[in-house]
């Protein structure tokens, strides 16, 4: 879509507003500890990084973000939840966004939102072992866990969390995209 | 099921906090979250929770709202507090049952940790409940200005901020309406299995995109119109003030943290 600078910035923040919406609608999944909780607020997020590039999507996520924090505010006082967020959906989008603009076929959305899924599961997980984890531990000032006990709540929780989010989404997006990609295309042809 | 959920939830008034200058407010809940992890006896505990206390005083806002804002973190309190007590062997016991004993370290811990996420949670929400979310954003806009040197997108991500803002309400209530339509013609949100709910999903998102992005395209064509040309000598219609009471309130928080990182025990 090219129709300038503004109407991208002002999109983008539409995009986002849509994805706090939907943050708002979490749910837990049967199965897995109650404060992983999944939302599809990276369906926005995917959309803006695929029509207007992977900065975008990033803007969708520090917007989102930031207006979660700011509004509801947090347990820690501290955004952990939000940065990590923040990191995971990042990660989660751009292979995405990097093979649809390249490719435009719907086997490399699939096929990035999968390698997406992958890239996300194992960053999450290293990153919940090495900082997250921790820092909430250090800001709630609960016992410090042990290192056995991390990687089982990552094994148990994080890893499948993660997986059942990205694959969720992923079935999600495509279904969306695939309906709403004719009038996307429609809309980058020049009316005048 | 959207009804209850509170977007801003800003009480208009006049108090000291009303009036200040948003930039202070957010450099000063900034120190103050410094402030309350710095504390770690009794006495430095007790000094932070009256300055918590005399703010809340301060802003006129009534007791009602504060408890309001407080409720969702009182079961993680809760959780947190008996987690400290159960888990905490240290100092001398207090109570002895046969398959638990009552520390006096755990105690004292789990009393320390649940005021410290109650003040983090009675001062953060002050904030939002005497500032308008606008200004908030005005105030981040200004604060952040000095990252514009080194080309970051200050002005861009501040005016994303505000628009991404004004229009969730709006999109709460098209969303609720779109749901309304579907549901009307047998559309089921909340059974069935996982796939189907998923798929149901979708005639829920497209309208919302699709709105939006016409949505957006009219608001582009309306700045445009009116002349916007990206944050560079824009003007303002409300300019922040910065004044006497502004550089008090960070005087005091100042003392505050200084008088904290000398009282705490080392």
């Amino acid at each position: 879509m090219h129709k300038g600078k503004v109407y991208k910035m002002v999109a983008v923040a539409m995009l986002s507003s849509i994805a706090y919406v939907l943050m708002l609608l979490d749910f837990p999944f049967p199965g897995l500890p109650v404060f992983l909780q999944i939302d599809f607020s990276e369906v926005p997020a995917l959309l803006a990084a695929i029509i207007f590039g992977p900065l975008a999507g990033l803007a969708v996520e520090g917007i989102k973000n930031v207006l979660h924090y700011g509004l509801i505010g947090n347990l820690t006082g501290v955004p952990v939840g939000e940065v990590a967020n923040f990191i995971s959906g990042t990660i989660f989008i751009l292979p995405a966004s990097y093979f649809v603009r390249k490719y435009r076929t719907t086997k490399s959305l699939s096929g990035g939102l999968v390698i997406g899924t992958v890239a996300m599961t194992l960053m999450m997980s290293l990153l919940n072992y090495i900082i997250i984890l921790p820092a909430y531990t250090w800001f709630l000032h609960a016992p410090q866990m042990s290192n056995t006990a991390m990687l089982n709540l990552i094994t148990i929780g994080i890893a499948p969390f993660n997986i059942i989010k990205g694959l969720l989404i992923t079935a999600l997006f495509v279904f969306l995209y695939t309906r709403l990609a004719p009038w996307l295309n429609k809309q980058a042809q020049p009316t005048v | 099921m959207l009804d209850n959920i509170i977007i801003g939830q800003y009480l208009p008034g006049q108090s000291v906090l009303h009036r200040m200058d948003p930039r202070a407010k957010l450099s000063a809940i900034f120190l103050y979250i410094i402030v309350v992890f710095l504390a770690n006896n009794w006495l430095t505990y007790a000094i932070v929770g009256v300055f918590a206390l005399f703010t809340i005083a301060l802003s006129r806002v009534s007791l009602r709202y504060i408890y309001k804002g407080m409720k969702p973190v009182i079961l993680i309190v809760l959780f947190t507090f008996i987690l400290q007590v159960l888990l905490t062997r240290e100092g001398a016991v207090l109570y002895d049952l046969r398959w638990f004993k009552l520390y006096d370290g755990g105690l004292r811990q789990g009393i320390f940790i649940s005021l410290r996420l109650l003040y983090l949670v009675m001062v953060t929400s002050l904030l939002t409940l005497t500032t308008k979310p606008l200004d908030i954003t005005d105030g981040l806009e200004s604060l952040l200005g000095p990252l514009k040197k080194i080309k970051l997108p200050v002005h861009e991500f501040a005016l994303m901020m505000s628009i991404a803002l004004r229009f969730i309400p709006t999109l709460l209530q098209e969303t609720e309406k779109i749901m309304k339509a579907q549901m009307a013609r047998g559309a089921e949100f909340t059974t069935g299995p996982i796939l189907q709910r998923l798929k149901a999903f979708v005639p829920l998102l497209i309208p919302l995109f699709i709105s939006s992005f016409k949505r957006a395209e009219d608001l582009a064509l309306a700045m445009e119109a009116r002349g916007y040309r990206g944050g560079e000598g824009r003007t303002r219609l409300r300019v922040l003030k910065w004044t006497g009471k502004d550089t008090i309130a960070l005087f005091v928080l100042v003392v505050l943290a200084v008088g904290l990182y000398v009282l705490r025990t080392h």
